[in-house]
């Protein structure tokens, strides 16, 4: 990730009716702790938190509250079932809400729409508990159905004793019957599972919650061959001894990342939901936090949230870039070295970039069209990409615009599915451009619309047919065609 | 660490079933029980909701399971052995599976059932048999002729002959076949209505008291021949019995074994049976359907014969007769015996099966739980699941309501006024706990022995209810250590450990914990000799020292008072020799059992390494929860600062040498709100462990 992106600039924007706020956490009221994973519902996401409650956003980007989840308590999580939503939640606080005393228990719904004539939450049954006593406290349930055998498991548990493993049936959400519980890891809380690979990952939040901008929370990972552990980290050190790779630590102006969550949006394009316990500029609350989810030798970690800057766009297919189809302007500099024999005579003086305003007179007034070439950091392949958050956005992220620098000319699709160049940005959704990260670190550029096409486009991203040739085309994570990395030099 | 808010959900408690009813899964009635091979088989008929097209409101059965217990207390559903319309001669869907029997005799088992049959008349009753008590049970394809009636029950006498009775107390001798009537029975003509049948066998209740009366239930006993029978002495079903001499009688009517119901369910049905020299009766009331008595459950109790072979009259209890292990969820709202003014109420009322509780409705207030068996307990404490309108104290007490005290409860329910000063963000935590079932733990002041009776007693202001308790042994986290000396454990990690008793130390959570912090406060005297000391097991220090007082809710988003209070403190502590039992030492439950405090302490710990050689460029790895301080011969070797969690290899030293012979280890750890605990071992260059030393109990 740092390879790729680097000096990210921070864009100061006004939203609407929000005031000046950085475009670098879901927007609207996204206040939440330990946030379930993103489920969709009627093509809509939802997200319970601690408390009761939950998020409600239409397009992934703007999230209010309004779900509604009963029984209170700490850290739900949420899972699709066939046709059914199940619930599962500690019913308890955990240490400060008064002891250890814990109860786990699931519930189901046909819909998570609050306002659906089947929205009904079925009565709430118990799958597993703790004493008070015991090194052991049930609650922050978090759960996978396996996808190599359909079994659905849960592991629970806090700082008090161990992070355990149980089984549930996924037909009815109740413990299959003898189910022992099993210890697989301590010292984290707010835990997950997931699977990827033939691996199964157990997501931990380390350090200390709850408290405000010093609270330490931190994300770590070990992985497994069995769900039933032992969870190992990149050091060889099991999770029951409290190892565990960092996945989502501070940063960004935020802290205490906990209670992960991981939504597969596509294939290769994945994100991680989880809350931070303060954002600094959203005065220290705790909101929820969308996060590109990126793989690398098999092992999970947080990309940055996109925020824009000014770029190369550079192919994944030839490393080529980006840029309008304009005439190539030589910069009129003496050739150095072996060809000038007076170099050594002459101090060293920097040669400047070649300017916009040296080139623009002689591109075209109207369209322009793209191609992709060798990049040489002229202006035509300098790309300014801004958030424009008025715009709605998709789960993680604001459509963006994407200009060259200097300029209103704005990158656009075409009807005949092409992609093209106008020279004013409209707001148009054809010019509104929806930017994932990929789960091997590159990403997709994918327009709102396509003109002729009806509804929000969601197949066709920005496309190297060929090594000098952009189109768009059907995203296809297997080719690199697909993929555009983002370079500020 | 989370939060927030409590919401209480009720909850299905069954665990093992000692209590009335035994059978909790589904309805059962006309309970016959038999022992073969050493268990008690219960033969019930299985009452269940009616379904449509069914008589509303009816008896309805349409087949039978068996169960089996030794103890009378866990049991196990054998599952279904006859089912209505794999009966040939039954009428399909008649829903009339009514009591049956069962009995063993020449190698092979007889189940006797009554039924309506496909050819019409009212009941007739069948058989099938098994080789085992549990099934699978083979139908004879036609009842056994000559018998017109239900509620068969068989009599193996000691005349050698079997006998079957059944209806109104009917009896007839049976062929040695088992499913045939003996040819030599007598015959008589009974008119009924304006209709005169021909009835085989004897009615041995002729002249008795005998309105309605069905279901009989015969046996032998020190050479008497008792026949037991519901009939209606007033509005519904008694249970009486007659005597005789001979299996068909005369019998002479001796009285009631159990008077009716007393929430009036019309119906009784039972059987008598020794088991393990023990006389029981089996019977049936019909607590998992209050507002349904064809819905039935079987229950038990103990019975008992005066010197003349009379029965003694048995009173219905919730208790039963199961003898609950001390570890098992005892539902102890099913007691034995109360103060008059216990009440018992269903948990949820639309759930019968969710079982009930009891309230001790006011100080005095007592209840008594018998036979509950404490030798599988032997480091316990107790859970116990409660409901209470206001702040109250109760006890469990063995034996009576002046018995010893095994644990002692202040129950606080109501949200407490945040204190003057107090942190008014916690008021968040705080939840109003009144009138929602909780679950309640505590260690015991006493633990008792063998099977014993427990009494809990009301000993505060308001109503108390209860639902269940529960013992559960702790897990062994540390054992005396031996005198041989130890080794580190296979990865290489010390377990060994001198600990002293926790240092009173209250602070503002783990993120104080500054490098600065812990020099000034570890380099502090809190008793002498604590930087040299080699404590030997017992071992007591005085600790005097000044102790700065933490703001209360361990000062999450609130600063700390610019001059903390400070208090002169004196604690007389005890140093313990341990070996732990996992490799990271768990100072939070040493602090529980042997420290005042487990949050807000300070531990110390020394041990003694016992090398043959030098040992070169090692390194001290430690994981601590929260911050700690470690020196190696009296040399600083490692300090482990801010917000800690015990991690495997989490901080090490800079490369010491273990010299020959003795090297003293000793660490300070502090706590703040977490579960204190320290892993500690030495590693090589290459972070393998290193072990070749021995660790020296200092006796």
């Amino acid at each position: 990730m740092k390879t790729i992106i680097k000096n990210i600039v921070a864009f100061s924007l006004p939203l609407l009716g929000m005031g000046t706020l950085k475009t670098q956490a879901q927007i609207g009221a996204p206040y939440i702790h330990d946030p379930s994973t993103i489920a969709e519902c009627e093509g809509k996401y939802y997200t319970f938190g601690t408390g009761g409650g939950g998020l409600i956003s239409e397009d992934g980007w703007t999230w209010n509250g309004g779900a509604d989840r009963p029984g209170g308590g700490a850290a739900p999580d949420v899972i699709k079932i066939g046709d059914r939503y199940l619930c599962i939640y500690g019913a308890t606080g955990g240490g400060l809400g008064g002891g250890h005393s814990g109860r786990i228990l699931t519930m189901w719904n046909k819909t998570l729409d609050p306002k659906s004539p089947d929205f009904k939450w079925t009565t709430a049954v118990e799958v597993c508990s703790s004493d008070g006593m015991e090194d052991q406290d049930a609650i922050d349930p978090g759960v996978l159905l396996d996808p190599t055998t359909g079994r659905l498991w849960v592991s629970y548990g806090t700082y008090f004793g161990t992070i355990r493993l149980i089984e549930l049936d996924p037909k009815t959400g109740f413990r299959v019957s003898g189910n022992k519980e099993k210890d697989i890891a301590i010292d984290c809380e707010a835990t997950d599972l997931i699977y990827r690979n033939g691996w199964y990952y157990l997501l931990g939040t380390h350090g200390t919650c709850c408290d405000g901008v010093n609270s330490t929370y931190n994300i770590v990972v070990g992985r497994s061959r069995s769900v039933e552990g032992p969870y190992i980290d990149n050091v060889g050190r099991d999770m029951y001894h409290g190892g565990g790779r960092m996945v989502v630590a501070a940063g960004d102006r935020k802290t205490g990342a906990g209670h992960f969550g991981r939504t597969i949006i596509d294939e290769g394009v994945e994100v991680t939901s989880f809350h931070w316990e303060a954002d600094f500029d959203q005065g220290g609350r705790s909101v929820l936090a969308i996060r590109p989810l990126l793989w690398k030798n098999d092992w999970p970690y947080a990309g940055e949230q996109f925020k824009g800057g000014t770029f190369e766009i550079e192919s994944e297919r030839r490393g080529y870039a980006l840029e309008l189809t304009v005439d190539f302007v030589r910069m009129n500099v003496a050739r150095q070295g072996w060809f000038n024999s007076d170099q050594m005579q002459q101090p060293v003086k920097a040669v400047e970039n070649q300017k916009l305003e040296e080139v623009i007179d002689g591109w075209p007034k109207g369209n322009i069209p793209v191609r992709i070439g060798d990049y040489m950091f002229r202006p035509h392949q300098r790309w300014t990409i801004t958030p424009v958050p008025e715009s709605g956005g998709y789960l993680g992220g604001p459509y963006f615009k994407i200009v060259i620098a200097g300029t209103n000319r704005a990158l656009a699709a075409t009807e005949d599915v092409e992609v093209t160049t106008v020279p004013e940005f409209t707001g148009a959704d054809e010019q509104l451009w929806r930017i994932e990260q990929l789960i091997d670190g590159t990403f997709r550029i994918m327009p709102k619309a396509i003109p002729g096409k009806s509804g929000i486009n969601t197949k066709f991203v920005l496309y190297s047919i060929a090594d000098s040739t952009p189109t768009l085309a059907e995203y296809d994570f297997k080719s690199d065609n697909s993929k555009w990395n983002f370079k500020n030099h | 660490m989370k939060k927030f808010i409590f919401t209480p959900l009720l909850l299905l408690a069954i665990g093992a079933i000692a209590q009335n009813p035994v059978i909790r899964d589904q309805f059962s009635a006309d309970p016959t029980a038999r022992e073969f091979n050493g268990k008690i088989y219960l033969y019930p008929s299985h009452d269940i909701l009616v379904p449509e097209g069914q008589r509303k409101g009816w008896f309805c059965m349409e087949d039978y399971h068996v169960f089996s217990s030794e103890n009378l207390t866990d049991w196990k559903d054998h599952g279904v052995i006859v089912t209505q319309n794999k009966v040939p001669w039954v009428r399909k869907d008649s829903y009339s599976m009514w009591a049956p029997d069962c009995v063993y005799r020449n190698g092979k088992y007889y189940f006797y059932f009554p039924s309506a049959p496909a050819a019409g008349g009212g009941f007739a009753v069948g058989v099938a048999i098994a080789d085992h008590p549990e099934g699978p049970f083979t139908p004879v394809a036609q009842p056994i002729k000559g018998i017109n009636g239900i509620d068969p029950c068989v009599l193996q006498a000691s005349d050698g002959n079997a006998y079957i009775f059944w209806g109104n107390g009917r009896c007839a001798k049976l062929k040695e076949n088992m499913i045939e009537l003996a040819d030599d029975n007598p015959k008589e003509k009974v008119k009924w209505g304006d209709r005169e049948m021909e009835m085989v066998g004897v009615n041995c209740l002729q002249g008795l008291p005998n309105r309605q009366a069905e279901g009989p239930f015969a046996f032998e006993y020190n050479g008497n021949y008792y026949l037991t029978y519901p009939y209606v002495r007033e509005n519904t079903e008694v249970l009486g019995y007659a005597m005789s001499k001979n299996p068909m009688g005369p019998y002479e009517y001796k009285g009631i074994i159990m008077a009716e119901h007393p929430n009036g369910c019309w119906t009784n049905h039972h059987s008598i049976v020794q088991y393990k020299g023990q006389w029981y009766i089996f019977y049936h009331t019909n607590f998992f359907s209050p507002n349904d008595d064809k819905r039935r459950s079987v229950c038990i109790e103990k019975l008992a014969f005066n010197a003349d072979g009379t029965i003694q009259e048995v009173k219905e209890t919730m208790r039963g007769v199961g003898i609950n292990k001390s570890t098992e969820k005892i539902q102890i709202d099913r007691y034995s015996t109360a103060s008059a003014d216990v009440t018992t109420q269903y948990i949820d009322t639309t759930r019968a099966f969710s079982g009930g509780s009891a309230t001790l409705p006011a100080k005095g207030s007592w209840l008594k739980y018998d036979d509950v068996d404490f030798s599988d307990l032997t480091d316990g404490y107790m859970l116990i699941n409660v409901k209470a309108a206001d702040n109250t104290e109760f006890c469990v007490r063995e034996g009576s309501v002046k018995g010893k005290v095994l644990a002692r409860f202040k129950l606080t329910v109501k949200p407490e006024e945040p204190a003057g000063g107090a942190n008014q963000a916690m008021s968040r935590f705080r939840r109003d706990m009144r009138n929602q079932w909780l679950t309640q733990t505590a260690a015991l002041d006493y633990t008792p022995k063998g099977v014993t009776n427990l009494v809990i007693t009301n000993e505060g202001g308001g109503a108390l209810s209860v639902d269940w308790i529960q013992f559960k042994n702790r897990p062994k986290y540390f054992s005396a250590a031996s005198a041989a000396p130890a080794n580190p454990d296979e990865e290489g990690f010390i377990r060994r450990w001198m600990l002293l008793e926790p240092i009173d130390k209250p602070n503002s959570g783990n993120t104080v914990f500054t490098d600065t912090y812990l020099r000034e406060h570890f380099n502090r005297e809190y008793f002498k000799g604590q930087q040299t000391i080699v404590p030997k097991d017992g071992q007591k220090v005085t600790a005097v020292f000044q102790q700065e007082q933490a703001p209360a809710g361990f000062g999450r988003g609130q600063a700390a008072p610019a001059k903390p209070e400070v208090k002169t403190v004196k604690q007389t502590l005890t140093w313990h020799a341990f070996d732990s039992e996992l490799f990271n030492v768990k100072l939070f439950r040493f602090a529980e059992k042997w420290g005042e405090k487990v949050y807000g302490v300070l531990f110390w710990a020394v041990t003694i390494i016992d090398c043959p050689e030098e040992i070169k460029d090692v390194r001290l790895a430690v994981g601590s929860n929260s911050a700690s301080m470690w020196w190696l011969n009296g040399e600083e070797v490692l300090l482990l600062s801010g917000d800690r969690r015990m991690v495997k290899d989490d901080a090490t030293s800079q490369r010491i040498t273990l010299k020959k012979g003795r090297n003293i280890l000793r660490g300070a750890i502090i706590n703040g709100p977490g579960m204190s605990d320290f892993c500690v071992r030495f590693i090589d260059e290459k972070g393998n462990p290193v072990k070749g030393y021995t660790i020296i109990n200092n006796k």
